[in-house]
Order: structure tokens, then sequence, then C-alpha cells
């Protein structure tokens, strides 16, 4: 049971990234770990949205 | 590999071997599609076991002691290394449109078996392959793009054709699965009502994502995904309220509100209209995929049409041509698709952690993909023929009345009734499903039959095929207005170089310009398929075949010199297999479409038939105007054509040059890859994996 859950658990974390919702976090973990001046949540996601819809990002 | 191991294996060649000889042999009864299914799913199971390996170990040599550029360059942005089931499901997601559901529903004209072949076999020896060889090159590239490589690899002729190819491709592209959509909503109150809503559930999804939960992308996909069900379920009121008519328009009418859509979408910020778009199209289509495949299993639907149709001689009503060339460019998303190439030369090289999940994501990527095209053809085949066809094929060739276009088909040998049409329409919630081109109505209906066997019979059948065409929509008008945006930028990039101001990315004078030359463009095309009395998806489809094998074959030819590079000439076959097949086919499909004698064929053929009918003057003189347009479309469509083959000329010429001077030793193969970093995940003695 607690492995099932376990493994729910993964998927379910694998399924957020694959949409996005811990890009922050890792950008986050990043800068603390490289240094840097870091970018507010909402500042990192719409300069992402901006790199990304610059080049090929959806196929036929 | 252990005993067990090995008869798993057999018993996989044996089932799919099995499965094979079922659906070539077969006739006279009609066979259940799980064999479709089963051959398919052996044959992608024992192709990346076995030949991806071969490719994985052999010829490419994947090396995970090798640093991957996302280690080297991480930054947390672009560059970051990512588990690779989650790499998987970003480059299926990007890779996977609406091109595998169409083909093959246009293509099942000449009955299921050769589409079925073509979408196996060229996925898992073509496809796969140039995706998984593309994705590598730019791994050891520094995650370069296709342009980049080809400008490096071959020559800066072969960087520019790459570039031209890309914008051509992109306005094609768009131009025809715009017509799609128009050909989908056309006099359907409920089909317009729930696309139109997706727009003002885009912007509150936008706005949501922007200011209340920054980056929270799932759960407002979740939340506009329950919004454009409402929707759905809505449209059916308004089809039959007093809003009817505010939500009933023709062909012509619908393109122009698709071109302002388009240019909209081009000019507002990406946050508001398209990124949430597209994050609700994502999660619609990888949910749909899976409940397709789902569904096929559980209802296990008999196939209705035959393996082979009298059309393989080339006099098809949704498109004119024989199987050869003609199946394997409506074909293309499925089997191989150049575009995937873009893909793996984008974003995906900069995220992959070992070098090794290249052939997981690469390779494995587009086999599934290849089987969603299989499940596409699935659902066209569980529809009558006779209704397949009524459904498909244009006013102009079986007659805009329902009466002529029963008795017509019925003649070749499909019969189908006005009535039995007439109920099936009633069904499904539409006004009338004659003459409905374009492939996405006919999946629609496909798709319905197969959800509603499994969920709520026949009274849900009208909910399902409207939920079956809003998912069709749904990923069209995203990669509209991806490519629309995509291409807004390339051109902005390429007039920057005669004047700065224009290639500055935020100043609205150039942006507006930039975006109307753009939608102009493929506004062009795609009023002009909306006009034409054939119907369009015949002219337009083959082009949009033809521009994709064209990037293919630049993918290939970077793949086949990069290889050669490396000192694995005796490997080359590996990719001069499909490029000689994708020549071949394009080459023979060009020249046909623009010099057929035939005046559904070629181009000039059909140019010329109407300039004899002008001359005649069997033209009635209120229509003059119409035939002089579609006289000049026939022979920009011709001029189009013959740029496409040139270019691929142009690339085969520059890269068989410098294979040529590889082989005679006139000029030293230089290796451009990235320096050979350890990674921090390397294992001793670790070569290769995944």
């Amino acid at each position: 049971m607690a492995k099932a859950r376990r493994v729910l658990w993964r998927i379910w974390e694998m399924v957020r990234e694959v949409f996005g919702d811990k890009a922050y976090d890792r950008y986050a973990e990043h800068i603390r770990t490289h240094g840097g001046e870091p970018l507010t949540r909402e500042e990192f996601y719409v300069s992402q949205l901006q790199r990304k819809y610059t080049r090929p990002s959806r196929c036929c | 590999m252990r005993h067990w191991k090995k008869l798993v294996w057999m018993v996989v060649a044996v089932i799919g071997a099995l499965g094979l000889a079922m659906i070539a042999t077969v006739r006279g009864e009609p066979l259940n599609a799980v064999w479709l299914i089963a051959a398919a799913g052996c044959i992608y199971a024992l192709g990346y076991r076995f030949y991806s390996r071969f490719i994985a170990y052999r010829v490419l040599e994947l090396n995970n002691r090798r640093a991957t550029p996302a280690e080297r360059f991480d930054d947390g942005r672009d560059f970051v290394p990512t588990n690779k089931w989650v790499v998987f499901g970003h480059h299926f997601a990007a890779i996977a449109g609406p091109g595998p559901l169409v083909g093959p529903i246009l293509a099942a004209q000449f009955g299921y078996l050769p589409g079925t072949l073509w979408i196996v076999i060229g996925g898992v020896l073509g496809g796969a392959v140039q995706d998984f060889t593309t994705l590598f090159c730019s791994i050891r590239r520094d995650g370069k793009s296709l342009g980049q490589m080809a400008k490096d690899e071959i020559s800066s002729l072969g960087g520019y054709t790459a570039l031209f190819g890309v914008l051509f491709i992109m306005i094609i592209l768009i131009a025809v699965v715009a017509l799609v959509v128009v050909n989908a909503l056309k006099n359907s109150p409920w089909g317009l009502f729930t696309i139109a809503m997706t727009i003002p559930i885009a912007f509150l999804m936008g706005i949501y994502l922007r200011w209340l939960r920054p980056g929270k992308v799932l759960e407002t996909s979740i939340i506009g995904f329950v919004l454009v069900l409402a929707a759905v379920v809505a449209g059916r009121y308004v089809a039959e309220s007093w809003l009817a008519p505010y939500f009933t328009y023709g062909g012509p009418t619908l393109a122009w509100m698709i071109i302002a859509y388009g240019f909209a979408a081009s000019v507002l910020p990406v946050w508001l209209l398209l990124a949430p778009r597209d994050y609700l199209s994502t999660f619609v289509k990888l949910g749909v995929v899976m409940a397709l495949a789902l569904g096929i299993i559980l209802v296990r639907p008999t196939m209705l049409l035959p393996p082979l149709t009298r059309f393989v001689d080339g006099t098809g009503p949704i498109f004119a041509g024989k199987i050869f060339p003609f199946c394997f460019i409506t074909i293309a998303c499925g089997a191989i698709s150049g575009f995937h190439s873009l893909i793996a030369s984008g974003t995906t090289p900069k995220l992959i952690m070992q070098e090794g999940h290249a052939r997981m994501v690469g390779y494995g990527s587009m086999l599934l993909e290849s089987f969603v095209a299989i499940m596409a053809m699935v659902a066209a085949t569980v529809l009558e023929p006779g209704v397949y066809f009524a459904v498909n094929s244009p006013a102009g060739i079986v007659g805009a009345l329902p009466a002529q276009a029963v008795q017509t088909i019925s003649s070749w040998g499909f019969p189908v009734t006005e009535s039995a049409m007439a109920e099936l329409a009633q069904k499904v919630g539409e006004v009338t499903l004659f003459n409905r081109t374009g492939g996405a109505p006919s999946l629609a209906v496909g798709m319905a039959h197969i959800f509603s066997k499994v969920l709520g019979g026949s009274g849900l059948m009208a909910i399902w095929y409207h939920f079956a065409i809003m998912f069709e929509a749904l990923f069209i008008l995203t990669l509209l207005d991806a490519g629309t945006r995509v291409g807004r930028f390339m051109l902005q990039d390429l007039l920057g170089h005669f004047w700065k101001p224009l290639g500055r990315t935020s100043w609205y004078p150039s942006v507006t310009l930039t975006s109307a030359v753009i939608v102009a463009a493929w506004g062009y095309f795609l009023y002009q398929g909306v006009v034409d009395p054939l119907g369009g998806i015949n002219s337009l489809w083959p082009l949009f075949g033809i521009s994709n094998q064209l990037l293919a074959t630049i993918a290939l030819c970077v793949g086949t010199t990069i290889l050669i590079k490396m000192r694995k000439a005796r490997y080359a076959w590996v990719t001069l297999t499909p490029l000689g097949w994708l020549l071949s086919v394009t080459m023979t499909a060009s020249y046909q479409k623009v010099f057929h004698p035939h005046p559904r064929i070629g181009f000039l053929a059909h140019a010329r038939a109407l300039s004899d009918q002008l001359a005649a003057g069997a033209v009635p003189p209120g229509d003059i105007g119409q035939v002089q347009r579609l006289i000049f479309n026939d022979r920009l469509d011709a001029v189009v054509t013959g740029i496409f083959a040139l270019l691929v000329a142009l690339i085969l010429v520059e890269s068989a040059r410098q294979w040529w001077m590889y082989a005679l030793g006139q000029k030293q193969p230089v290796l451009q890859e990235g320096p050979m970093v350890v990674s921090k995940w390397a294992t001793e003695g670790e070569e290769a994996g995944g």
C-alpha cells in the first residue's frame, strides 16, 4: 500500500514536471547554488514564455 | 540475453508476424481492429528493442560518460538536466499534432493496408531514425538547431536552404490545418460556439497564471479543461436556440475569422492567449490519446473498410493520384515528419540528462506518434465505407446534392443512403455530414463511435462528436498561433539584416508588419482552399506533405554527413535508406503535381483545362473572374511545388558533394562536436545505456 502510494506520488510529480509546475523551483534552486540575481516567480514565468514561443515549439 | 527473455521476444515477433499476415491476407470478411493494433505494437516493440539499440550502440555510440549540454550549460532555464520520462513527455507533446490524425484518414481512401504498412514501417525505419539521429547530433553540438547544423556541417547554402524550407513549410502547414478547421466548423453552430469559447477560457487561464497563481500550469489546465467540457455541453443548447444564427457561417467567413484570430494571437502578449491555449491543448491531447487507445482495446471494433479499394488506381475522390507516391505524401506525420527535426534540435537536446536517454526520447516518442496514426486509421475504418466516402468527398467530385452524392458513391460499390447519412448527422448533432472534407469530421465520427460504445451509448454520440471536433480544432489553432508567431520572429530576424529596427521583436510597427505578412501568406492559401470547388485539400495537403518531406531530407542529409564525419560511413545506410525513399517519393510527387496530364493531379493540366473552358466560352460571364483566379492559383501552386523540389535537389547536391570529397580523400572530415567532458553522473566502465 505504502509502496503503491509512493509510486503514484512519483508519477504525479512527473506529470507536474512535464507541465512545467516545478520550473521555478528548479530555477530558484539553481540560483541558490550558483548565485545570481533571482527573478520573482511571476517574472520568471513570463520571461520563460517569451523564450519558448520564439522557436518552433509545436509540430504538425 | 537470458533464455526467457529470448522466448518473450520470439513470442512478440510471432504475434507481430501473425497480425501482419492477418491484415495483409484476410479478404472478404471484416477484420477486428485489434489485429492492427497488435501487429503495430509488436513491430514497434521489436524495432525499439533491436533496431534502436543497434543505432544507439553501434552507429551513434551513445556515451553516458560524456556530459550533455544540459549538464555542461545548466542554467536552470534553457539548459536543465531533466528526468528522462519528463523529457519524453515534453518531446512527445511537442511533436504530436493534428498531422498523424488527419493524414491516415485521408489515405484510407486506398483501403487501410497501404497506409498502415507505411505508418509502421516508415515509423520504425524512417521517422524514428530521423528524430533519434537529429537529437543525437544536436546533443553532441551544444544543442544547435537544424539550420545551424546544416550550415556548419554541409555548407552555408545548405543552411539557407534549411531556413527557407522552415519558413515555407510553416506557411503551407498553417494554411492546410486551418482549412481542416474551417471545413469542420462550416455551418456547425455547436462546433463554432465550443471553439469560440476556448478563446475567453484561454484569457481567463492566462490571467490566472500570470497574476493569481504564477506558473501553476497543471491546476490551471484542469480548470480550463472543465470549462471547455462545459462549453462542449452548452454548445448543444446554443445550436438549438435563437443564438444559432450567430454561430452559423460558411467557409469564406470562417476563413476570415481564423485569419483575424491568427493575427491577434501573433501580436497579443504570449501569456494572454497563446501559452494558456497551448497548455489546454497539451492537456487534452495527452488525455485523448490515452482514452482512444483504451477505447479501441475495450470496444475492439470491426474494420468495415476493405484493405484495398479500387482507388489504388489513382482516381480517388478525396485526393487524386496513385498509391505511389501519394500515399507516402499524404501520410507524413506518423511515418516520417521532417518538422520533428526542429523539435529534436530545439528544446529537447537542452533537457537531456544523459546521452543514453536520447534513444527513448528520440526513437521512442516517434513510435508513440506512429501509434497515434494507427489509431486514427482505425477510427477511419470503423465507419461504413459508403459513409466514409460521403463525408470526405468534395462536392466538386460527387455532387453537391445528397441524392447525387449517394448515387455516385454507391455506384463505386460503397452503398450508402440519404436516410442513413441524415440519421448519422442527427445523431452527432450536425445539419449535414455530406462533403465535410479535411478528415476532421470523419475522424470525429469514428472517435464518437468508439467512445460512445464505452460510455453513454448513442445518446452521448453528439457530445462525443463535438468533443472530438473541439479536441482537433484546439490543437490545430495552437499550432496556428505558435507557427504564426515563430514565422513572425524568423521574418523579423531576416528583415533585421536589411534594416535594424525591423529586427526588434518588441517594436510594435515591426511586430504588426511582420505578423501581417505571415498571416497574409498562409491566409492566401487558406482562402484559396476554401473557395476551391475540389475542396482545397486535394491541392494543399500534397503541398504540405512535400514540404514536410523536404525538411526530413535536410535532417537526413545532416545526419548522413555527420555519420560519415564520425567515420561511420559503413553504417550510413541507416539514414541513407529513408533518405533514398523520401527522395523518390518527394521528387515523383512534385513532378506529378506539376506536370501530370490529368487535371485532377497536375496543377498545370488543371490550369490548362480551365483556360480551354474560358477560351471556348463555356464559362458563364459571372464566373469568369473566379475561374481566372483558379488558374492563377494553380500556377502559383505549381511554382511553390517547383521551389520545394529545387530546395530538395539543392541540399542533396550540396551534401553529396561533401560525401564525394570525403570518399575521394580530397577533404578531411572534421568532426565539430562539443568537447568531451566527463559527466558527474557517469559510472565506471559505462559506455551506452537507456
